[in-house]
């Protein structure tokens, strides 16, 4: 236990780790912010850059970078409505119509303390439930990913506010997109129109870039004669009553973010989308509607996706599993810096553990400092005028797009859905759903055949093991019970009466 | 978008466009799984599934058109006028293009030129001229933007 | 520490803007390295683990880029598609070699020149701990009394699963419901919860969850224990035929393009010679259960062959294979 406490704070006590943590999340904040520059991507340059360092050195600036980069995908998604990383997206339903009524410094604000403290809830229930937490997850079998897919479809109910019908379109929609590129199964192509280029899929981050970066970049051509809204930039720190009052939301959607990350097959974006939904379904008087800037929209999936980063190191540091595609860069790391990342890891090489847990506490704390820091200018940000960020935006997206891949082809598509994210705009289509439908199609598709492959493709003992399993049979009653409590006749005939 | 039960110039034509696109997914769907269907776990199923979604909700969709009033447009030409006029004014057309324009420039140009050139002539457009201070923040923002992403993370720019 | 990190980063920036010399020997910039599977993977670890020993001997930067997608075909196709002056490389895996006969393109690694095959993982087939089977012999008796019940872990067609299971097929008879997985580590997920019931493995990804105890080997893939392992029975034990198949196991490997100047091949070949044999390397590899191999030139061709030829007929005798390797005229073993 003391020793437990020793290596919690070694990198508190080591002003050079202490430097690395600092750095590597103020970046990480930058990198996150930038739709196109990934975490991964970061932390797989990382690898490279720190080949010939000390583990331990190259694990802070990781874990840094890691923390900084989940938070701040939050800030673009305010600002601009684009959403710096998929985890980001939910975020952007409520924090952009807080930036445009000029609320952008209060969002980010509050947006910051939420993720640190749904960063610190992550971190203690990594500290002190990982072995059993990690047991719980291995128990989901390729059924009950299934089934969370479909929990998580039934979230067009409340993404698409006005039009169900529409929802679903869009959402299928998404998943057609996600599906694009080789079967994982048979390697044949499928919805690739003979394209080889299609064959590895389309980047979801090119739709995402596309859909809310340039759509939005578009209508914002409309308002060019309007003036921005001035951004109020007093009261950036949100008062102690004011996280006293979300505390209670903030700490249900950081268990909801710890979970679904800690299983090896979900991660902070689903998450954040669950979190949101469930905002949306517990909160009965918001600080505004929903979509229109509801505080609780913002507090909601910023605590879950940071409590998602604690969930992702469950299942790497104690079998060595990824948890997410961050996590497994890392696992990489581990094994090119000597070390065997698996179920014995926490055996043989104790203090990783403990080290990890400080350094993630840490980098939440140096979040709190630098997500706060500078807020009143990129507040500024929103009252350009739009002759000139218009441009920039465009630009940003075409970096952003380009440097997924090093290639145009991104680049194309990420325009190509931009404008078609315009005409679905206009005529009443959201972008949520879509997004949903492309981060949850392949893992229904995949999950879906996983399960029938397992039962050799019989549906009669497909369905004996959804009554049978515990945890199937919670899974599969929780849908039910959504679907009866949130899809009422009501609603399907008020939309077809009043579409758009 | 607009709140009143009626339907937006262009609104029928878009709702037909989706349709045919969601036929045409099914099409594909079926291509996956070839003419046998093989097994329930087949690589086919799950777009056919999505591709029979897609076309239920547009049908939904386009059934809920009847309910709501048609357009204040004379004829078919008035209403395609109506609906670039409200959604694609000059701006956003002539943005567009430049847009287009500089994702074709880019490769042949190099990325800084390419985008210097993009951001220059787009903000003198948008603006109104103000040439000077146009040029300054096209290569102020390129600076940063350059700087950012080749050498401190080392990713390729075009 | 972060004065080498500072000195580090000042010659990363100073080498990405210094202006070459105009006459200067290749190479005169940074090398692009294109990985074609993801971040993570093994392919990626052996790639990032190897490039700062090959950065020292050619004195340049490689800026690796992973490019997955396509079982690498993606990859693979952006290397072909960029000029043959030594300045994109792929580092690859085995799939390439199959992607004819799985019907997924038509080049291999015959378009190309190896600058080096790195070296050779090790297979083992894993099952739970709790399983009942001592061996892989247990396995297949159980397989044969209870046809298409058992789950085995695969990860797609021409994933290292499905070859292996078709390799045993050509020799023997294993008939199973195979459950697809997105790679090693999700398929070892499913297992260690007891969704699936066996998977053949590479040891890198396998041998932390035996040694754990919670999975147990059921068979390496070689003539000889291993010494990783040693007390898992060679495959040869339970499947004597399967013998012509062996050595076999995933490879990896760093190619240029067919086209590209002797030269630059040969300065690139004994850069890479030198950055495998270095010992820091060396040790990377045996610990992540796999044999150095370190081949060039003609060796490196010969290996490659071998390779493709034992395994594109192993598949075609299983009935694995979509197009007969006879087609591409892929010699029989």
């Amino acid at each position: 236990m003391a020793d437990s406490f020793t290596y919690f704070l070694m990198s508190w006590t080591d002003l050079s780790l202490l430097l690395l943590t600092a750095i590597g999340t103020f970046a990480g904040i930058y990198i996150g912010a930038i739709p196109g520059l990934s975490v991964t991507m970061a932390v797989s340059i990382l690898i490279s850059f720190t080949f010939a360092w000390d583990v331990n050195d190259a694990l802070a600036l990781m874990v840094g970078v890691f923390c900084g980069g989940v938070y701040g995908g939050s800030r673009t998604a305010i600002l601009l409505n684009i959403p710096g990383a998929p985890s980001a997206v939910a975020t952007s339903f409520d924090g952009y119509p807080l930036a445009q009524q000029g609320e952008a410094g209060q969002a980010i604000g509050l947006s910051t303390v939420m993720s640190v403290i749904g960063g610190l809830i992550g971190v203690l229930i990594l500290a002190s439930t990982a072995p059993v937490l990690s047991e719980f997850a291995l128990q989901f079998a390729p059924r009950d990913y299934f089934l969370i897919a479909v929990l998580g479809l039934l979230l067009v109910g409340s993404l698409a506010a006005e039009s169900l019908s529409r929802g679903i379109f869009a959402a299928s929609l998404g998943a057609v997109i996600g599906l694009v590129g080789m079967d994982p199964v048979t390697a044949e192509g499928r919805f690739t129109l003979g394209s080889m280029q299609l064959l590895g899929g389309i980047h979801y981050v090119v739709v995402m870039i596309g859909l809310f970066g340039v759509a939005e970049a578009l209508f914002q051509l409309h308002q060019l004669n309007v003036k921005p809204v001035r951004q109020n930039v007093e009261k950036i720190i949100p008062s102690l009553n004011l996280v006293l009052k979300f505390l209670p939301l903030s700490i249900r959607t950081s268990i909801i973010g710890v979970i679904v990350g800690a299983l090896p097959g979900t991660g902070g974006d689903i998450a954040s989308l669950f979190a949101y939904d469930h905002a949306k379904r517990s909160v009965k008087n918001p600080s505004k509607p929903f979509g229109q800037g509801a505080y609780e929209g913002l507090v909601a999936p910023e605590s879950a996706n940071n409590a998602a980063v604690g969930g992702a190191f469950v299942p790497m540091l104690t079998l060595g599993m990824p948890g997410d595609a961050v996590t497994a860069v890392m696992l990489g790391a581990l094994v090119i810096h000597g070390l065997n990342p698996g179920p014995m890891l926490m055996v043989t090489t104790p203090y990783i553990f403990w080290f990890m847990v400080g350094a993630l506490v840490l980098a939440n704390f140096f979040l709190l400092i630098f997500g706060l820091m500078g807020i009143k200018l990129f507040s500024k940000v929103v009252e350009l005028p739009k002759a000139i960020l218009v441009p920039l935006i465009l630009v940003l997206c075409v970096v952003g797009s380009y440097s997924l891949n090093n290639s145009m082809n991104e680049v194309y598509w990420m325009l190509g859905f931009g404008i078609a994210g315009y005409f679905l705009k206009i005529f009443g289509f959201q972008m949520g759903p879509i997004i949903l439908g492309v981060i949850l199609g392949p893992l229904m598709d995949n999950s879906y055949r996983q399960a029938m492959s397992s039962v050799g493709d019989s549906m009669p003992a497909f369905l004996i093991e959804l009554m049978t399993n515990p945890l199937s049979i919670v899974l599969t009653l929780a849908i039910i019970l959504l679907l009866l409590s949130n899809l009422p006749l009501k609603r399907m005939i008020r939309s077809s009466k009043n579409p758009s | 978008m607009s709140k009143q039960s009626k339907l937006q110039p262009g609104e029928p034509a878009f709702n037909l466009m989706l349709l045919l696109f969601s036929l045409g997914i099914f099409y594909e769907a079926y291509r996956i799984s070839g003419p046998g269907f093989e097994s329930i776990s087949s690589p086919g199923a799950f777009p056919l599934g999505l591709g029979i979604v897609l076309i239920l909700s547009m049908v939904v969709i386009i059934a809920g058109q009847f309910r709501k009033q048609k357009p204040d447009t004379q004829g078919a030409l008035d209403e395609a006028r109506q609906f670039m006029s409200a959604h694609f004014p000059l701006p956003i057309v002539i943005f567009s293009t430049m847009a287009i324009g500089y994702l074709l420039l880019l490769e042949p140009l190099g990325f800084v030129i390419s985008t210097l050139l993009f951001l220059f002539v787009s903000m003198v457009y948008l603006r109104h001229g103000r040439f000077v201070s146009s040029a300054i923040i096209a290569a102020v923002s390129i600076a940063i933007i350059y700087s950012l992403f080749k050498l401190l993370f080392q990713v390729y720019l075009p | 520490m972060i004065k080498k990190a500072l000195a580090t980063l000042a010659l990363s920036a100073g080498a990405l803007t210094a202006l070459s010399p105009a006459l200067a020997d290749y190479p005169e910039r940074n090398i692009e390295g294109i990985i074609q599977w993801g971040a993570g993977g093994a392919t990626d670890n052996v790639a990032r683990s190897l490039t700062p020993h090959v950065e020292d001997a050619l004195d340049t930067t490689i800026v690796l880029t992973n490019r997955p997608g396509g079982t690498g075909v993606i990859g693979m196709n952006s290397v072909l598609t960029k000029p043959a002056n030594g300045y994109t490389l792929l580092y690859g895996a085995e799939n390439p070699q199959l992607y004819p006969v799985m019907g997924l393109a038509d080049f291999t690694y015959a378009d190309m020149t190896p600058i080096n095959v790195i070296g050779q993982g090790l297979v083992v087939i894993a099952a739970p701990a709790d399983k009942d089977w001592e061996n892989l012999g247990d396995l297949l008796k159980d397989a044969q009394a209870n046809p298409g019940t058992l789950r085995m872990g695969g990860t797609g067609a021409g994933g290292l699963p499905n070859t292996v299971l078709a390799m045993i097929n050509s020799v023997d008879e294993l008939d199973v419901r195979n459950v697809t997985f997105g790679g090693d580590g999700p398929g070892i997920t499913a297992m260690l919860g007891g969704h699936i019931d066996f998977m053949p493995l590479s040891l890198a990804a396998a041998q932390e969850h035996i040694a754990s105890g919670r999975l147990k080997g059921l068979a390496v893939l070689t003539k000889e224990p291993i010494k990783q392992l040693p007390e898992v029975a060679p495959i040869t034990e339970a499947l004597p035929e399967i013998e012509s198949y062996l050595p076999w196991g995933p490879f990896w490997t760093v190619a240029v393009r067919k086209e590209t100047p002797d030269d630059i091949v040969a300065t690139l070949a004994d850069a890479y010679e030198q950055g495998v044999a270095n010992e820091q390397f060396q040790q990377f590899l045996t610990k992540n259960g796999a044999q150095s191999l370190n081949l060039r030139g003609e060796e490196a061709k010969q290996f490659l062959d071998r390779w493709q030829s034992v395994t594109a007929w192993a598949l075609e005798k299983a009935g694995s294979a979509k197009v007969s390797p006879e087609e591409f005229g892929i010699a029989k073993p």
